[in-house]
């Protein structure tokens, strides 16, 4: 499947190694773009860069290091002469309640969800900005979650930080405007990814209804990566061109039904 | 590269002009069967004549239900099925909220409100009947925060966005999916007569700023376009948004993200 809009497109992706960050790495080199993969995993971001084919990249980045994102933002520029696309993917989760959460495994959190999609931001606005001036329709997708627009027990910290990275799209939305950037948000609702699996027993215990039939009523289905993968893929497109500080939510009805 | 509508039979309300002419001949593009709806059969007509094959025209208006579902009925029985329903159609008043008449009141939510409640609703039964189908309310940011001189046309959205979510959540066990499209302002029929009212409630002049276009500029960067709609308006319709429902999208260049 190839789009116009997303042939040539000069991308990179946070925390592409494994679930949703890999499953939008796919879909983009799908599309016709070239994909810088990043991750803690080196070489998982490796390999999978070479599973994509020739013309991709893979490469280091713990996005809780100002010099590693530095460094992995300017390998993309240089490998493929400049960046059209940033998503912000990188991610963990933490799914016990809030007053069993230890303070250091909050601030972790945290510090990659929320100040991990600062550094890279921070680090791809001058390639980005330069993109749009020469034309490109720029752009970052910052992955947040269903859960930063409504509570999830067992999920505070989790849900804190999606909250910040929605907000957090709208001010760089509002300030990149003028240099041609655009920033947008994506809240999927549960996913069939371990992460939600880890999180499977706690919130049954909770509810006192299993998790499959939680899911089954709030939402019909899991969701599927592929799915998260085509909406990013569309506000990462020229397709969204007037689309900036919005959040796109795909839940299934999660946070559109009352009860 | 196959359309992203191949094979997909779609009604458009409002399609004669504007935003649903716009979405009426991005879908025909994409491979879609497209039936333009509009209150003005003639004009509607000449638009899916200027489409092609594969567009036709349907008089209807929406704020009679015996029109809209006849309108569904027929879709059905001529080409075997509904796959997305685009309510579009729409009207504004002008004018402050304290003074307006309620016949001005009523029209527009007439059209809005009532008009988007009779074509979810008959294109929703229509879709369970075979199988699902995607519905796509073209709403407005403006039903997300008070909009001054078009208190009913934003009551309206408001309220067509909320229906939107209701129906969402009540047909999905039919395979229905339901979304709302919340747009700035696009340089339409519907605003082009109005921007110096406009200018001249917010007081623009005494704040500097030299027109209404101006005012857009800072706001929202820029007019969207009708055809940007229109591209989301596909992905909602396509089977690529297959988890996307009860959702509300804006697309407005940023007008909604900022306090000021």
């Amino acid at each position: 499947m190839s789009d116009l809009e997303l042939e040539g497109r000069r991308a990179h992706v946070t925390g592409a190694a494994s679930g949703i960050g890999w499953a939008i790495a796919q879909r983009l080199a799908a599309g016709g773009a070239r994909v810088a993969i990043s991750d803690i995993d080196e070489a998982g971001a490796i390999a999978r860069a070479a599973e994509l084919g020739s013309g991709h990249l893979g490469v280091r980045a713990n996005v809780r290091s100002m010099d590693e994102v530095t460094a992995a933002l300017a390998a993309t520029v240089d490998a493929f002469g400049g960046l059209d696309l940033l998503v912000n993917n990188a991610g963990i989760e933490i799914g016990v309640p809030v007053v069993e959460t230890d303070e250091a495994d909050f601030m972790r959190l945290m510090d990659i969800n929320v100040t991990g999609v600062f550094r890279c931001t921070k680090a791809a606005a001058g390639a980005l900005a330069e993109a749009a001036a020469a034309g490109s329709d720029a752009a970052i997708v910052n992955i947040a979650s269903v859960a930063g627009v409504g509570g999830v027990p067992l999920l505070g910290a989790y849900c804190a930080s999606k909250a910040a990275v929605i907000r957090f799209s709208e001010v760089c939305a509002i300030e990149l405007r003028e240099a041609g950037v655009r920033v947008n948000a994506v809240c999927p609702a549960f996913i069939d990814t371990p992460m939600v699996q880890r999180l499977a027993p706690a919130v049954a215990a909770m509810t006192g209804m299993e998790f499959g039939d939680v899911v089954a009523v709030k939402q019909g289905r899991y969701g599927t990566l592929e799915e998260v993968a085509e909406v990013v893929a569309f506000l990462g497109s020229s397709e969204a061109g007037w689309t900036t500080g919005s959040h796109y939510v795909l839940d299934g009805g999660l946070s559109g039904g009352l009860l | 590269m196959a359309g992203r509508l191949e094979g997909k039979v779609a009604v458009v309300t409002g399609a004669a002009q504007g935003i649903g002419l716009a979405i009426a001949t991005r879908y025909a593009a994409e491979g879609a069967t497209v039936v333009l709806s509009d209150l003005d059969a003639d004009r509607a007509q000449a638009a899916a004549a200027a489409i092609g094959p594969g567009a036709t025209a349907v008089g209807c208006d929406v704020t009679d239900e015996g029109q809209v579902a006849s309108l569904i009925a027929g879709v059905v029985e001529g080409h075997g099925g509904l796959d997305v329903a685009v309510a579009n159609a729409g009207v504004a008043v002008v004018a402050p909220a304290v003074g307006q008449s309620l016949a001005d009141w009523r029209k527009v939510i007439a059209v809005n409100l009532d008009g988007v409640f009779l074509t979810l609703t008959h294109a929703a039964g229509a879709m369970a009947a075979s199988g699902g189908g995607s519905l796509v309310t073209i709403a407005s940011v403006t039903a997300q925060a008070g909009s001054p001189l078009i208190a009913s046309y934003a009551a309206a959205k408001a309220g067509a966005v909320n229906l939107t979510k209701t129906i969402a959540v009540e047909m999905r066990d039919h395979g229905v999916r339901a979304n709302a499209i919340c747009p700035g302002f696009i340089d339409t029929e519907l605003v082009k007569p109005h921007k110096q009212t406009f200018a001249d409630a917010l007081g623009l002049q005494a704040m500097g700023i030299p027109d209404f276009d101006a005012f857009i500029a800072m706001k929202q960067g820029r007019y969207g376009t009708e055809e940007e709609v229109a591209a989301l308006a596909t992905f909602l319709a396509s089977d690529r948004s297959g988890f996307c429902t009860a959702g509300e999208y804006n697309l407005d260049g940023g007008l909604r993200a900022s306090l000021l």
